[in-house]
């Protein structure tokens, strides 16, 4: 790395920093706005974007040059395995091939909950996540008994087509054409980290975790029947979320490779929830996951999908400066009101907005957040959701650029 | 890049080689050239180094090839045959050669109950050792004759490779991919040693892959050598009946390896030389003897490393087709085969590598001018050690002398 | 019945053999008869094997019914009637991990009389020298497979030698890789690369025969 991008990696860094410990720094800290729409400014299909690794890392590289901002803006490329990562919880070295799915390893797995453009999906689609009931009520205890054993047994069989029959020769070939597979991508990673270190980026990424309680809604029983399930067996749900706190936590390690101090939540089910079911069945063990990845050397940064505003107290009983509140639909004005000094804010674009809108209001609108959310620090701006679509107005993506660096200086 | 003048070398080299195995006189007599621990040692390193570390033993090999040049390259990270776990997987064409050569780091992660390595289960300037070992009852004969592949993967494999001694477990699973994650690396690995041999003037591509004769995937790795002469007298039908059913099987695996470009396959044959004649002829020619032909109407040529002594069983490669392919000899006198062979069958072998430890250069000189004087008339001779490995200690001026007189008398 | 022992044990017909013998055995004398004959029926094998009618395969199997045959009869013997002509300390050298030379070699050395103290395989230089000590034999033999057993035969007669026991043995080398050159390199008395030579050699170190 060269010196001044080295300068300009640590400067970045820097940035990040000061507004997680709630401080003011020399600019605002600005995440970048992508997605989708990395492949269509490279001038390929989602498809060449998800299963060719060579294509999907020079359009990134393009993407990261065109729009540089304070963290390199990758993209989808994959959906998490997490049953795969419990069930192989107990092997940290299996963590980097087991845990994402993306196309080519989608096409040796064939799991049951992803789609992928250019095989079940149109070419020019995302890749998808569609969950189902893999697990049935009755079988709670189990879960409850070992979350891990019953993940590999239990679950892996159902969600992972090669997988299910473990026994059988299929399910061990899988495996080492997955490890396969893997360094194939590897390979092109790598040079994908050098190439983003000479412009100005320090390696490094996000560990995992997830709300006990959304592990068991999206991965195992469903959303509906999880809603279902805290009605009619609230005691087994409590549990099971007990149950599955610590392998979570030590899926967490596993994903924190060297020099990662932050974690990343996405929450899922808190919208679905109303205060009293939150607070009962939610919130306990996700605060417990926050304090112990305090201990284990890593920030949280919890995504607050959909609408938080319900729920916005509760991160008051964390300790100040525990990390990063990332919203989506709740404004971030209001939650500022109540968390400034706290806890660090992140969000701000509207992606509606980045798509639907001119330049000139999108300047407008820029304008505004940063006036209204730098004062006294602790923000990092950031899109409300990742992804842009294709078909996003490349102008409108210029002018929010354009508006960070003529209003985003302390 | 690599030079033109290297890229000629490589030709030259090649052509050598193709003349000898076609019976016709190359300008020079073709030689595989020596090597073994002896590498490792020349360099300064340990077997454990040799076998464990890719960038030491390609340096290993490098600095011998460029002080013993020969007609094929030495070196590289070798192995312990698996041959189960190919059959295992036969059905999994990308996966099944890949499993076939256990070498150190794959065995650190297989743990097979067959292998020893340096700076492991042995001392760190051992050899690695394969030493058998009995994996299957008599009376499980008929499962073996009725499905070769299922049985090779669900009884057999369990109770060779100590990490997948529970197919179906997490540990089982982990290790399928630590597989392949170490093949991986590997992989890499190999292709940087194929270019610096390529730099050094070797030929690269049309390579040589593995064959083994049916009984002896159940000597080497089912019932033990001294259990599988006594099942040839208990039990002779379905032994019989046992290599039918694997030879269909191990055809398939030698010409997954023909698919990813291999032109010749390597036999290396165990069991002849425990055999008599009529025994050799009864359970163990006639499915090597197909396999052979199988392979050759499949355009491949075949190359027999005959263990031991094969004097009594010289005389069954006339039932070959004359140019089939290439036996190499141990313990048999090259002379002798040569009188039986000549004009059928191209010849390898001759240097005794006991000569080469315990002699002097002066008797080494005189020994390879003798051997190169009977042999090279009438071509189809390609000069090698008897066995492949020099031992660390094996003097290197003995060595020098080899390349010295393969130099001075191996002109055509 | 002795010679019908003797002839179906010799053509290898392992069921007619073992049933001779388990009737032949349970007569008067029977046991010293069936020891006897079978010790001659080794013999003669190993005289076909060096004549090169019989091969590897027929001496493992006739090894194997000398050991079926032995299980039922040695019982039955009183220790006299077991008489050696010999002590041998046997071991697979360092480094090498191989067993099937070594254990063929065994049963026939076994089968001619000479008592066989077998110290396993990878055996480290100073246990062959410990061995010595402890048996007092009159030969040692040194097995390898592999080439690199002969490096290490010819240190393990180096420290035999340190040790002041050179003397008092002979030393017969065995195995794949060894020859006459071989021998003369690393100091042995004897060499073979096969079970039927190396027994006939060691009786004659032992000078019987």
């Amino acid at each position: 790395m060269a010196v001044d991008a080295k300068q300009l990696a640590a400067e970045r860094a820097a940035r990040l920093k000061a507004a997680v410990e709630l401080k003011e720094p020399d600019r605002v800290p600005f995440t970048g706005i992508g997605g989708d729409v990395i492949a269509a400014y490279a001038g390929i299909t989602s498809y060449e974007f998800n299963f060719d690794y060579e294509k999907q890392c020079q359009a990134i590289i393009k993407y990261v040059k065109d729009f540089p901002s304070d963290q390199p803006v990758i993209g989808m490329t994959g959906l998490g395995n997490h049953v795969a990562s419990m069930a192989f919880s107990d092997y940290p070295d299996l963590y980097p091939i087991i845990s994402r799915v993306d196309g080519p390893t989608n096409d040796i797995l064939g799991v049951d909950y992803c789609r992928f453009p250019g095989r079940e999906l149109d070419e020019n689609s995302s890749p998808q996540f569609i969950g189902r009931e893999y697990m049935s009520a009755e079988e709670y205890d189990e879960l409850i008994a070992d979350p891990v054993k019953f993940c590999f047994e239990k679950i892996l069989p159902r969600i992972v087509r090669a997988f299910r029959d473990m026994k059988a020769p299929e399910a061990h070939a899988a495996m080492a054409r997955l490890a396969l597979e893997k360094a194939k991508a590897g390979a092109a990673m790598r040079d994908m980290f050098r190439q983003l270190q000479e412009l100005g980026y320090a390696p490094g990424g996000l560990s995992v975790f997830f709300a006990p309680l959304d592990f068991i809604g999206d991965q195992l029983r469903d959303i509906p029947n999880l809603i279902k399930d805290l009605r009619r067996y609230p005691d087994k749900v409590k549990a099971a979320t007990e149950a599955v706190l610590e392998p979570l936590l030590k899926v967490s390690v596993n994903a924190k490779g060297p020099g990662v101090e932050t974690a990343m939540i996405p929450l899922h089910l808190n919208e679905y929830l109303s205060p009293a079911l939150y607070n009962e069945f939610y919130w306990p063990t996700l605060k417990e996951g926050i304090l112990r990845l305090a201990e284990l050397g890593m920030k949280s940064q919890v995504f607050f999908e959909g609408r938080h505003d319900a729920h916005l107290e509760t991160i008051l009983e964390l300790p100040a400066g525990w990390g990063t509140a990332y919203f989506e639909k709740t404004d971030v004005r209001k939650a500022k009101k109540l968390l400034q000094g706290h806890t660090c804010i992140m969000g701000g674009i509207d992606v509606g907005m980045v798509i639907s809108s001119t330049p000139a209001k999108l300047d407008e609108y820029i304008k505004e957040i940063l006036g209204e959310m730098m004062p006294g620090g602790g923000f990092i701006l950031a899109p409300n959701i990742g992804n842009l679509p294709r078909e996003t107005p490349i102008e409108n993506i210029r002018a929010v650029y354009e508006a960070v660096e003529k209003y985003g200086k302390y | 890049m690599v030079s033109p003048e290297m890229q000629k070398l490589a030709q030259e080299r090649a052509a050598r080689m193709q003349a000898a195995i076609e019976l016709k006189e190359p300008d020079r007599v073709p030689f595989t050239g020596l090597g073994g621990d002896i590498v490792a040692a020349y360099a300064g390193i340990t077997a454990y180094e040799f076998e464990f570390d890719f960038e030491k033993n390609r340096q290993a090999a490098i600095k011998w090839l460029k002080d013993f040049p020969a007609d094929s390259p030495v070196g590289g990270i070798g192995g312990l045959d698996n041959l189960a776990m190919s059959v295992a997987f036969v059905d999994f064409p990308d996966l099944a050669n890949q499993f076939f050569m256990v070498n150190g780091p794959m065995n650190d992660v297989l743990n097979m109950k067959f292998a020893r390595f340096p700076g492991r289960q042995l001392d760190e300037y051992s050899s690695r050792q394969f030493i058998g070992g009995k994996n299957m009852e008599p009376e499980e004969y008929d499962e073996l004759i009725a499905d070769p592949v299922k049985f090779s993967y669900e009884k057999i494999l369990p109770r060779i490779a100590g990490n997948l001694a529970d197919l179906g477990s997490p540990t089982s699973l982990a290790t399928m991919a630590r597989l392949g994650m170490v093949k991986a690396q590997q992989a890499a690995e190999m292709r940087k040693t194929g270019a610096a041999l390529a730099e050094l003037g070797y030929p690269t591509g049309g390579g040589s892959t593995f064959a083994f004769a049916p009984l002896d995937y159940i000597g080497d790795h089912l019932r033990d050598l001294p259990n599988l002469v006594l099942d040839i007298r208990r039990y002779p039908d379905k032994v019989k009946a046992a290599a039918e059913a694997i030879l269909e099987v191990l055809v398939k695996w030698t010409l997954q390896g023909k698919a990813a470009g291999a032109v010749q396959a390597g036999f290396p044959l165990h069991l002849n030389e425990y055999l008599s004649p009529k025994l050799y002829r009864e359970f163990y020619w006639p499915t090597l003897k197909e396999y052979i032909l199988r392979l050759r109407e499949e355009g491949m040529r075949s190359r027999l490393f005959c263990e031991g002594w094969h004097d009594a069983h010289l005389d069954t490669f006339l039932e070959l087709p004359a140019g089939w392919g290439i036996a190499a000899f141990e313990k048999t006198d090259v002379r002798k085969a040569k009188k039986v062979l000549a004009g059928h069958t191209c010849i390898s072998g001759g240097i005794d590598v006991g000569v080469v430890i315990s002699g002097t250069p002066a008797e080494i000189d005189e020994y390879i001018k003798r051997l190169l004087g009977d042999m090279m008339p009438g071509g189809g001779f390609i000069l090698g050690p008897n066995v492949g490995n020099l031992p660390r200690n094996t003097p290197i001026e003995n060595v020098a002398a080899v390349y010295e007189a393969v130099e001075k008398y191996g002109k055509y | 019945m002795r010679e019908e022992l003797l002839k179906s044990f010799v053509d290898m017909d392992e069921q007619e053999a073992v049933r001779i013998a388990r009737e032949l055995v349970e007569s008067d004398g029977g046991a010293v008869a069936v020891l006897e004959t079978c010790k001659e029926a080794m013999e003669e094998v190993g005289r076909l094997f060096e004549a090169g009618e019989y091969f590897l395969s027929e001496l493992i199997a006739a090894g194997d019914m000398f050991n079926q045959i032995m299980e039922f009869t040695l019982p039955k013997l009183q220790g006299d009637e077991v008489a050696s002509i010999g002590t041998m300390v046997l071991g697979t050298v360092q480094g090498d991990v191989h067993n099937i030379g070594k254990d063929i070699f065994k049963v026939m050395a076994e089968a001619s009389g000479i008592n066989v103290i077998d110290i396993g395989i990878d055996v480290p230089h100073e246990k062959f020298v410990e061995a010595i000590k402890e048996h007092k034999p009159e030969l040692v033999g040194m097995c390898c497979l592999i080439t690199l057993g002969v490096d290490s035969m010819k240190r393990t007669i180096e420290v035999i030698k340190e040790a002041g026991l050179r003397d008092d043995i002979k030393i017969i080398i065995g195995g794949g890789r060894v020859s006459q050159a071989v021998m003369e390199h690393v100091g042995a008395d004897a060499w073979a690369d096969d079970a039927a030579r190396g027994v006939r050699l060691s009786k004659e170190l032992l000078g019987k025969e």
